[in-house]
Parts: structure tokens; C-alpha cells; sequence
């Protein structure tokens, strides 16, 4: 039949047969896709719905499950006597371990219900926090292995001579060339070193912190990073503190709010002042775009006559940090700042507190709050994988690496 | 420009490029003084250009004298040359090309230029930037650099109608070039808005009426693109304007050199 019909044989390689191969391939490539970036994608869209909804677009799909979880935790008395319960338990006591054990043996954010994960978090709350040093030492020694915060946070004249080229993190084919110019603004060397602080604080933006009274206790901390320029006023000082030593700024917020730097350039300095002797931190070569911006804050706190340093973000710091956390299956398409200075505290402090990082919808009792403790604008979605970031930190605080607050501090 | 003549919302052309247009919007307007800040008309103008003539005039005294004195280009005003050109100013005219120049745009550091502007003192800074479509970004950043440091300049934009209008009377007085050279923008409002002026340094040749070479400019020798001044043109044209008495020409050094240098 082969042979008496030559057409057919040749479409072995025909167009037809081509056609089919391609789809056979793109099947393939998408199940890979399935598989690599979405473990348990099949389990999560059949029993979780509103758990696909969350991790991918950060808090759209809310209302899926908002109310469940109000309900949830408004009947189950259980978990309500605990929260009067001031932490009496010692840390190592049993029933803290199998606290503890309880929230480990949650390996992926998608393995129980929020609201689940919410109580056991609420139950962990009565016990005493304590550092774990072994658990903690571990995974520093893991973190200056991948990272190495101490001599690559930011771009200095030691670890980026002049001359050299400078990869961006996201725009691969961007290359910035490091001139005279670009070199003189970088620090001869980085300003910190390994565990140089006792007591850090990282203070993300969360609308946890709103009405925490928490502002003590982070200003009593040795160090202090916040991020993306937040609000420090005095209406916001019990709950948010006002000592500041690094603070990040997204240059979007400067290509938003202060017409790139192009315009006026007092009231971006205003802004900067109200941190006192902070030094500024930007991701300057995340992408070409941010560049200029960047160098052009360093530009107007030197024309002001300013104290306050400018340092930029080491691109291959930003890209290591990225690495290591897609590996702990933070996928998103960019982490937050707030991972990457906590990252970077865990090396350069010993002890590293949290506060505000809480991305929900509402507090571990289920109690609506605001997006951020200063406004409720939401996120662009789909960009950062916030719920898996914090679900993280509880982990961490779990194994005593760091510690996450997330009630109202008791101090005041 | 000010806010009584260019209301909001009113469409005005460029001066300097073909069919281009803008609209004052909420920004720009808001960066116009209400009414023309002079008070006029004033009494004795001196308008000074930056020819190489004035280097050893000795006409510093002379031109700080007046009333009102008026600059072209943010020239240099350091204590080597005040003899010469005089230390006060009223009004100096900003070209955004200097500008893009010499201040990068004022997009990176801007300590520079506010340090440079310091010698104008109480001074008017005056920017054609709605000449060139190029021009109006740096013009505006100026204005937004002087209120950011509290510096003692102000700016003031110049009307692009204006600066049409001008161009075309000396055109048909027979000056053809590209462009009027500043100094003669100057002169013009200067008579417009003066009752006495006295111009120093209009001078555009290599050789001063005694025979000796001159350099360009008092402060260096930097010759511009040619063809786009037509500057003997219109040094003819304010020659019989001295002629005729509108106003006076100084092209001789001043007395006080003279006695001290013979």
C-alpha cells in the first residue's frame, strides 16, 4: 500500500504531520510548565479555589473566601480563649513544639485552608518567641553561601571596579557600563558587615500594623529598614515608630509622584528628610528605566547639602536573593522589597524582628484591615507573591530563625 | 509671559520652528508672574552684549550707572571682567541651548547652575522657551531648580508672539538670518521699555575702530556656527539707530580707562 502510494508516505514529513508534532510539543511544554511552576496545581483547583486566586493575583479574588474565614473564627470559641491568653508557655515546652510542628508540617501555603493556618498561627501566639541559633546559624550560613549581603548588597567601588560592566537584574540585554561618574557615587566599601547588629527590625507596610502600638518596639530595635518611603508622621508614630536607617525607594514612585526628578525636587528631598540620617536604598539597576531616576536621587541630597547616604541595590544580589526564594516556591514575577531586606537583615543582624508583613485580607482573628497601614490601594496584581513570602516567615518564625509580629505589641 | 496675556487654555505657536503649537496648561501657567514685574517705563537702560570690544573699555562704572542693566547669554560676571562690563544686572537672558550645554539639561546636578546664577544677584532670568519646542523642558526646569534652592533669580518666559513680532520688523527693515541674535531681542524691548538706552559690546568684527584685532567675546574667542546671526546686518541697523538718536552706542573705551591707560 506504502509503496503504491507515494503522496501518503511523504507526508510523513508533510504539513500535516508537522502540525501534529507541534502540538504534541507545546502539550509537552505546557505540562512541564504545570508541573515545574505549579506543584500542586490540580489539587488546588479542585478543592481550594480561593487558594489559585491568591497566589497569583495577591488579593484579588477575595470574596471568594473572606467571609468563611470571618465566620470561622467568630465560632470557634477554642481559638478565642487563646488570644487573651498572654504567651505563658515557654518556648520549649511541649505544647509550643507541637504548636510550632503544626505550622512546619505546612509545606505548601495550599496544603490547608487559610483560615486553618490562621488559627494554628493564633494558637502559636501564646507561646514565648525564641531564637533557635542552631536553626538560625544553618540557614545564615545557607544565606551567605547563595547571597552574601555583607559585601554584595549594594554596588560598591570594591565589588564593582571601574570600568567594569554592570549586568541589570531583569533587562538581560541591558549593560551598564560603570564610568567615573557612576563609580565616584558608590561607597568605597559596603558600610556593614556579618551580624554587626543585635537587634534588627524590618517594618514592611502591612495594614497589621495599623493601631499595633507596635512603635516602641521597633524603635527600640539597633536597626531599623522600611520600606518604599511609608509614611513616618507623627499620626502614624505609635504604631509604626520613627527610627529609620535604611529606607528603600521604588523609582516608580519617583517617576509617579515626583515627575522623575525632571521638575521640582524640594519636596522629594522634604520626603527624604522626615527619615533623618537614612541612608536611601534603590534597585537603580533593576531595569534601564530606573537608572536615571536612581542617580538622580544622589544628585539632589548632594545639591541639598544632605547627610543621608545613597546606595544602590547590587543587581546579582537582587538576582541571587530572587533564586534562592523561587527554590523555597516563592514564584512571583518579582519578590517584594520587603523579602530582600529581610533577606539581607538575616545577615547582617542577629536577631531580625517583622513587622507589618501580613498580606491578607484580614488579621490572623479575620478581621478585615486596609491593604497598607496608611492607605488601601492594592497592588498591581500578579506581580509579587506576597502570601507566599509571608507564609514563609511563618515558617522561619516557627523554626526560630526570625521572629514575625503580627498582634499589638504589649509595651505602652 | 504672564498670566494677564496668556490665559489659560490659549494655544500659542513656537517662534523659532515651523507648525509647531502648545497649550498653556495648569502647570505652565501657574509658573507666570500676574503682570509684566517692571515698573515702567524705566529710565536709563544699559544693554550689554558680550563683545570682545569691551575687554579693557573700562565701562564697568559706566554701565553699572544706569538703572536697569540688562545682559545677554548668563555671561561671566567675576571680578576680572566688572571693570569692563559692570557687576550689576537687572536682567539676563538665558538661551536653553547653554543651558543643555553647560548644565547637562539640569537633569543630573543642579548646584552648579544655582552657584553660576549667584553673581546675577536680584536678577530677572529671561528664557525664550517657547521658541524651539527643544527649549521649553529645560527653560521650565530652571524655573523649578531657582524655587527649589530659594534662589533670589526669577524667571520669566518669553512671549513667543513677541519675539515673532520683532523678528519680523527687522526683517523688513532688511535683516535676513535664521534668527535675531539675543542682543537684538534685547535692544528691542529695551527701547520699548526705556526712556534713555546705552548698548556696549556691539561690536561683530575681528577689529576694533583703532585697527586692533579684538577676540569674540570678552570672555573668550569661540566662534558661533556662521550663518545663523546675521550680526554685521544688524549692527548696521543699530548703527543708524545711533545715527538717528534712539539710542547711543558705546563703542569707544570709556573715560576713565582712557586717562589711566595713556
Amino acid at each position: 500500500m506504502g509503496y503504491s502510494d507515494p503522496s501518503s508516505s511523504r507526508d510523513l514529513l508533510g504539513n500535516r504531520t508537522l502540525f501534529f508534532i507541534f502540538i504534541c510539543a507545546f502539550a509537552v511544554v505546557t505540562l512541564l510548565q504545570q508541573i515545574l511552576y505549579g506543584r500542586n496545581y490540580l489539587k488546588r483547583g479542585l478543592q481550594f479555589s480561593w487558594q489559585s486566586g491568591e497566589e497569583l493575583a495577591n488579593w484579588t479574588g477575595t470574596f471568594n473566601f473572606t467571609d468563611d474565614g470571618a465566620l470561622k473564627s467568630g465560632s470557634d470559641t477554642g481559638t478565642r480563649y487563646f488570644e487573651f491568653y498572654e504567651g505563658p508557655f515557654e518556648y520549649n515546652s511541649t505544647k509550643c513544639l507541637e504548636l510550632r510542628q503544626d505550622i512546619i508540617e505546612v509545606k505548601v501555603l495550599s496544603m490547608v485552608k487559610q483560615t486553618e493556618l490562621f488559627d494554628r498561627w493564633k494558637s502559636l501566639q501564646m507561646c514565648k518567641w525564641e531564637m533557635n541559633v542552631t536553626e538560625a546559624n544553618l540557614f545564615k550560613s545557607t544565606l551567605s553561601r547563595c547571597c552574601n549581603a555583607p559585601a554584595f548588597l549594594f554596588t560598591t567601588q570594591k565589588n564593582t571596579p571601574l570600568g567594569s560592566k554592570l549586568k541589570y537584574e531583569v533587562d538581560t540585554s541591558g549593560i551598564f557600563h560603570i564610568n567615573q561618574e557612576i563609580f565616584r557615587m558608590f561607597p568605597k566599601d559596603m558600610p556593614y558587615y556579618r551580624s554587626q547588629f543585635k537587634k534588627c527590625a524590618v517594618v514592611g507596610n502591612g495594614g497589621i500594623l495599623k493601631d499595633s502600638r507596635c512603635g516602641r518596639e521597633i524603635d527600640s530595635a539597633d536597626f531599623v529598614f522600611r520600606c518604599n518611603l511609608p509614611p513616618i508622621s507623627e499620626k502614624y508614630t505609635v504604631d509604626v515608630g520613627v527610627k529609620t536607617d535604611v529606607v528603600t525607594v521604588n523609582p516608580s514612585i519617583i517617576t509617579e509622584r515626583f515627575h522623575k526628578l525632571e521638575k521640582w525636587r524640594k519636596p522629594f528631598y522634604e520626603v527624604l528628610q522626615v527619615y533623618e540620617n537614612a541612608s536611601v536604598l534603590l534597585p537603580a539597576f533593576y531595569n534601564t528605566r530606573n537608572t536615571d531616576v536612581s542617580i538622580r536621587v544622589k544628585y539632589v541630597l548632594d545639591d541639598f547639602e544632605s547627610q543621608q547616604a545613597v546606595y544602590y541595590f547590587h543587581p546579582q544580589y537582587l538576582i541571587n536573593v530572587s533564586r534562592y526564594w523561587l527554590s523555597q516556591g516563592v514564584r512571583a514575577k518579582r519578590i517584594s522589597t520587603g523579602l530582600i531586606l529581610v533577606t539581607a537583615a538575616l545577615e547582617l543582624c542577629e536577631e531580625v524582628h517583622l513587622f507589618g508583613f501580613w498580606a491578607f485580607p484580614m488579621n490572623p482573628s479575620g478581621i478585615f484591615i486596609t491593604h497598607h497601614y496608611y492607605d488601601n490601594v492594592k497592588p498591581r496584581p500578579g506581580f509579587h507573591a506576597m502570601p507566599s513570602e509571608i507564609f514563609n516567615f511563618l515558617h522561619m518564625h516557627s523554626k526560630g530563625i526570625l521572629r514575625v509580629h503580627t498582634g499589638t505589641c504589649s509595651c505602652c | 509671559m504672564t498670566k494677564q496675556n496668556s490665559p489659560l487654555g490659549k494655544n500659542l505657536w513656537f517662534d523659532g520652528e515651523f507648525l509647531h503649537s502648545f497649550t498653556i496648561d495648569n502647570a505652565t501657567y501657574s509658573l507666570f508672574p500676574q503682570a509684566t514685574p517692571f515698573q515702567l517705563p524705566l529710565k536709563k537702560c544699559s544693554v550689554v552684549g558680550n563683545g570682545g570690544i569691551l575687554k579693557k573699555s573700562g565701562c564697568g562704572r559706566q554701565i553699572d550707572q544706569a538703572d536697569f542693566v540688562m545682559r545677554c547669554n548668563l555671561p561671566p560676571l567675576s571680578s576680572e571682567y566688572s571693570k569692563d562690563v559692570g557687576s550689576k544686572t537687572q536682567l539676563v537672558t538665558a538661551n536653553p541651548s547653554i543651558i543643555e550645554k553647560r548644565f547637562q539639561n539640569l537633569l543630573w546636578s543642579r548646584k552648579t547652575f544655582v552657584d553660576s546664577v549667584k553673581v546675577y544677584n536680584h536678577s530677572y532670568i529671561y528664557m525664550p522657551a517657547f521658541s524651539m519646542k527643544t527649549g521649553t523642558e529645560p527653560s521650565l526646569r530652571v524655573y523649578y531648580t531657582l524655587e527649589d534652592f530659594g534662589a533670589n533669580q526669577t524667571v520669566l518666559f518669553a512671549n513667543p508672539n513677541f519675539l515673532r513680532d520683532i523678528g519680523k520688523f527687522w526683517k523688513s527693515k532688511g535683516i535676513h538670518a535664521k534668527r535675531l541674535s539675543t542682543g537684538l531681542f534685547l535692544v528691542s524691548a529695551a527701547l520699548g521699555l526705556c526712556e534713555e538706552v546705552t548698548i556696549y559690546g556691539f561690536w561683530p568684527f575681528s577689529v576694533d575702530l583703532h585697527g586692533r584685532f579684538i577676540s569674540h567675546h570678552y570672555y573668550d574667542n569661540v566662534l558661533p556656527d556662521s550663518g545663523f546671526h546675521a550680526m554685521p546686518e544688524e549692527f548696521l541697523q543699530l548703527w543708524f539707530l545711533h545715527k538717528n538718536g534712539v539710542l547711543r552706542m558705546q563703542l569707544e573705551q570709556c573715560e576713565p580707562l582712557l586717562q589711566s591707560s595713556t
